[in-house]
């Protein structure tokens, strides 16, 4: 047994392909994909690279007055007196790897691996050497001019101060990676296992404070202030606190990276620079600068040929400074790293390529916005034409309503409407001296007043109709009760719609009836407030909108109703007699039997109507829609490419129809059934 | 009489044309009774048929269902028609659905059956007229013989209370006509109710209890099978010798036995013509 599958899987579906087709979709699909992206705008870095006459790795910079020192493996010591451009050698601190390093007011200080920690007290003074006596420190930081901390693997802080070390060491032994103070009184010291110790007493003592995960290894902090801390651990996650004291931490969901609370990337150092930039560093070439806080970072683009792992952030303020990293990169920015865009000044859209990179956007826009009246206007279309379709061939006529009725009171019926037909004539004929007008002027009745002319045209035709009325004899025999009052209505709205010219109804349904401004006030409020999107923004979005998908389903239903009933006279009167030989109804035959029979022999000519319905649509820019072809006018107002802007209108118009025109044909195989339709040979 | 189905009385009809094409035709069909219908073509056999099912409105004349007139306006044609089986000519499958779909519409949609209730009935009419190996194929891909046999099942499903069947093997091949009568000799057997309009006389005259020879819109005789064998008025004489001459008396028996086989015909599948 086969089984219908449902849905678009009837429609398309993979392993329906054959396999020619399958490789003619996957080239198409990689061709797309490998056009290059050409860019009418050029990113340029906001770092220079800076010559720091060493290959060493660079650790630790730090800011010492009006110069900026780096400190690296091998007892490297650099200082520039011009903010980073330039670099001068200083002697070596002996061969050791400078790690960390710190500076308060006149007083810096640098930590070696061995635990050495050389020190400068005044800006002008010479290095002494301060014996920790311990290894396995990672961070220094000053606490003041004369004292500083130290912190290390397994919880280990020391601290310096009158001339004597002290052990600070708590109860929490997690390895700690960083330190680092506001001010002589406050610091931070973060570590693994999501460890953040807080002092208020210049390191004294340390308090635990709880992170938003536990499992963190949080590896840099800065404290820039009461109500700006931020750390950052070593898998990209930025956790700050905003409250005195550090007592509360979250993690940042951070937007540019979609809202997850990582910004996927290793991070080795942070650094905040103003109360809402932050720097950020990493290894592999990873710079990266927040303006918001960590909401969204945007990573920096590099000086060409740069791709080392940065260390550390020196700077002067929220703007110019140095980072430093492996093989004695060093870089200098007087922008804090941001990049800069540069684009064309004039643009040159004589340059194709260009002009398309202006273009496309536009083009994309307007192609949405056709697709959406096109998809709308075929629904809409569609059931008015399937509608207008079973009235017009729907056989009821007066006789067949009338005939079970005797003919007395069908005389009677026809005295009554006699007499309300003159009254409508004769109402509608006297509002009509009010228009003044002359002669032949009376054929713009219509318009002139409506509602006089729908009560002088109705008891005209009722007029005549109850006259057949009053005559009736036993058969109703007469020739008006052959009348099909269903095929009436549908006949006049089609002629009404395929005798007129469709720009015309465009004009006169968007400005004239004002249809979309009137669909909009009567659902307003329907669905509550005015939204963004959803069935709010179908209602309440562009007047011009609801307009055009009403325009063209109403045209379209006027042409795709002659397409459905040609189908349904294409179907065997048999078909009818049979589906009532069982007993089903009139309506239950056409709906089982006879439409889907006729929809499917009529998918062809439908879909000729669809297309035109498509092509149709690039007048709906004559009510200011902004449609595929009005797009292509506005284009040409700015970069007067006559020739390039229609080309590309037409190209995607093309795609569009011709889209259809697959799927189309596709739906037609997938409906097909044996003895149905022209090629059916059964 | 009590056992009256159908009863037919001074039935005419004019075409909107002004064809006379029936004359007051008058005639009962019993309950589990065949009545065979013949006539030469254009004597309104289709239109008597056509008006007992309402199909068209006869201009005069009374029908009656079991003893109710159902030719006035306020009879409910849907209903009626329930009750009248009709199998067409040209046989009329529904060719969108498939065959077992074709059975069961009638039953979900004018019986109000369930789906399963409705295929539980209409696979049991399908085993009768022998198309069970064929429920799921679409009337396109089936022989004329089979088709005219799932219409059999079609209109016995909703076990109408009389079936009209109106020449139902003048559009099939000669080897595919004899499947059919067997099915309808079998419903005649089982005491089906049954008008058939045929050109088989041969088949007339053993399946039906009574044939009605119809000439220019009037009964001119009517009786017992054996009337084919002793015609009383001339003109049924001549119609029956006009007959013998276009076709070769055959043994309609032997004609059963060489067509059992009908349903081992197999189309290509879609009945596309190949595509180049
Ligand atoms: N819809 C119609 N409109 C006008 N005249 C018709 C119509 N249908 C049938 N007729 C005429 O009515 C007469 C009887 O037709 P009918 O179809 O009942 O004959 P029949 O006995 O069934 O013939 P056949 O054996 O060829 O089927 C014929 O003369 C035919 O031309
Ligand atoms: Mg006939």
């Amino acid at each position: 047994m086969n089984r219908a599958s449902p849905g678009i899987e009837r429609i398309f579906s993979w392993s329906s392909i054959d396999s020619k087709s399958r490789v003619v979709i996957l080239v198409s699909i990689l061709l797309i994909c490998s056009i290059p992206h050409s860019s009418g705008q050029e990113t340029i870095t906001g770092w220079n690279e800076a010559e720091s006459w060493t290959d060493h790795d660079l650790n630790a910079a730090v800011i010492h007055g009006e110069l900026v020192w780096v400190f690296g493996d091998s007892g490297i010591v650099r200082f520039s007196e011009d903010s980073g451009a330039t670099w001068q050698n200083h002697t070596n601190l002996g061969d050791v790897d400078l790690i960390s390093a710190d500076s308060y007011e006149n007083s810096m200080a640098v930590l070696s691996t061995d635990g050495i920690i050389y020190m400068k007290d005044g800006l002008e003074s010479e290095w002494i050497t301060i014996d920790s006596s311990q290894t396995g420190m990672k961070s220094i930081a000053l606490a003041g001019e004369e004292s500083l901390i130290i912190v290390g693997n397994e919880g280990a802080i020391w601290h310096y101060t009158e001339q004597t070390w002290w052990n600070r060491t708590t109860s929490f032994t997690e390895n700690l990676h960083d330190v680092d103070f506001n001010g002589a009184d406050d610091g931070l010291a973060v570590g693994n296992a999501g460890t953040i110790l807080a002092t208020d007493n210049g390191g004294t003592t340390w308090d635990y404070r709880e992170a938003p995960d536990p499992e963190s290894s949080i590896v840099s902090v800065s404290y820039f202030n009461p109500y700006r801390m931020f750390a950052v651990s070593d898998s990209g996650q930025i956790i700050y606190s905003t409250s005195p004291g550090g007592f509360e931490w979250q993690l940042r969901e951070i937007e540019s990276a979609g809202y997850n609370t990582t910004l996927g990337i290793d991070i080795s150092s942070i650094d905040v620079v103003s109360s809402s930039k932050i720097l950020f560093s990493g290894p592999n070439g990873y710079l990266g600068l927040s303006l918001d806080q960590g909401l969204n970072v945007e990573r920096n683009i590099l000086p060409s040929g740069v791709n080392t792992s940065f260390n550390d952030h020196a700077m002067f303020d929220y703007v110019s400074g140095t980072v430093v990293g492996d093989s004695g990169v060093i870089l200098f920015t007087d922008r804090a790293g941001e990049n800069e865009d540069i684009g064309f000044e004039i643009p040159d859209y004589n340059n194709f390529g260009e002009f398309v990179e202006y273009a496309d956007d536009m083009l994309l826009s307007g192609f949405i916005a056709t697709i959406k009246i096109v998809l709308f206007g075929i629904a809409l279309g569609f059931i008015i034409g399937l509608i207008l379709a079973m009235m017009k061939t729907a056989p009821t006529s007066l006789k067949n309503l009338l005939e079970s009725y005797p003919t007395r009171q069908i005389k009677g019926l026809g005295i009554i409407c006699l007499v309300s037909a003159l009254w409508l004539i004769y109402s509608g004929l006297r509002r009509f001296p009010d228009l003044q007008l002359n002669g032949i002027e009376y054929i713009f009745t219509p318009v002139g007043d409506p509602r006089g002319f729908a009560m002088f045209g109705l008891g005209v035709a009722i007029f005549v109709i109850s006259i057949q009325f009053v005559l009736a004899d036993e058969k109703l025999s007469g020739p008006l009760f052959k009348i099909r009052p269903l095929n009436a209505i549908a006949t006049v709205y089609t002629d009404f719609f395929r005798n007129t010219p469709l720009i015309v109804q465009f004009m006169f349904i968007h400005f004239g009836v004002r249809l979309g401004m009137r669909i909009q006030e009567l659902m307003e409020g329907t669905f509550g407030d005015p939204g963004i999107d959803g069935i709010d923004y179908f209602f309440y979005g562009e007047r011009a909108f609801l307009s055009a998908i009403f325009t063209l389903g109403l045209n379209s239903g006027a042409y795709q109703c002659e397409t459905i009933r040609g189908a349904i006279s294409a179907i065997p009167s048999g078909q009818m007699e049979a589906g009532r030989s069982i007993g089903l109804t009139y309506i239950g035959t056409m709906r089982l039997v006879i439409m889907p029979q006729a929809i499917r022999i009529c998918i062809p000519p439908i879909g000729n109507e669809m297309v035109n319905l498509v092509l149709n649509s690039s007048l709906a820019m004559v009510i200011g829609y902004s449609e595929l072809s009005r797009q292509g006018k506005l284009m040409i107002a700015t970069t007067f490419q006559i020739f390039s802007a229609w080309g590309l209108v037409m190209i995607s118009y093309f795609v569009v129809t011709w889209t259809l025109a697959l799927l189309l044909r596709r739906l037609e195989e997938k409906t097909k059934i044996p003895g149905l339709g022209i090629s059916g040979g059964g | 009489m009590e056992d009256v189905v159908l009863s037919i009385r001074d039935l005419h009809k004019i075409y909107p044309g002004g064809v006379h094409a029936v004359r007051g035709v008058d005639f009962d069909v019993h309950e589990g009774e065949s009545v065979a219908i013949i006539g030469s073509s254009g004597s309104g056999k289709s239109t008597v048929l056509r008006c007992i099912n309402r199909l068209i409105e006869p201009t005069e004349g009374v029908i009656e269902l079991r003893g109710q007139q159902i030719n006035t306006p306020n009879a409910n044609v849907n209903e009626v028609r329930s009750r009248i089986g009709m199998v067409f000519q040209s046989f009329e499958l529904f060719s969108h659905l498939k065959v077992l779909e074709n059975v069961t519409l009638g039953l979900r949609h004018v019986r109000g059956m369930g789906k399963s209730e409705a295929e539980e009935v209409a696979l049991d009419v399908l085993e009768r007229v022998d198309m069970l190996e064929r429920i799921d194929a679409y009337p396109g891909n089936l022989s004329g013989g089979q088709k005219q046999r799932v219409a059999i099942a079609r209109a016995l499903a909703m076990k109408p209370e009389v079936i009209l069947f109106d020449e139902p093997t003048s559009a099939l091949d000669p080897e595919l006509i004899g499947s059919v009568l067997q099915t309808i000799r079998g419903l005649a057997d089982e005491g089906m109710t049954m008008v058939i309009v045929t050109h088989e006389i041969n088949f007339a005259r053993d399946v039906a209890d009574r044939i009605v020879y119809l000439d220019q819109g009037k009964v001119a005789e009517e009786g017992p099978s054996s009337i084919i064998n002793q015609p009383k008025t001339e003109r049924l004489q001549r119609f029956l010798s006009s007959m013998h001459e276009d076709k070769i008396s055959e043994d309609i028996g032997n004609e059963l036995v060489s067509t059992q086989t009908d349903h081992g015909y197999v189309p290509d599948g879609t009945g596309n013509r190949p595509r180049s």
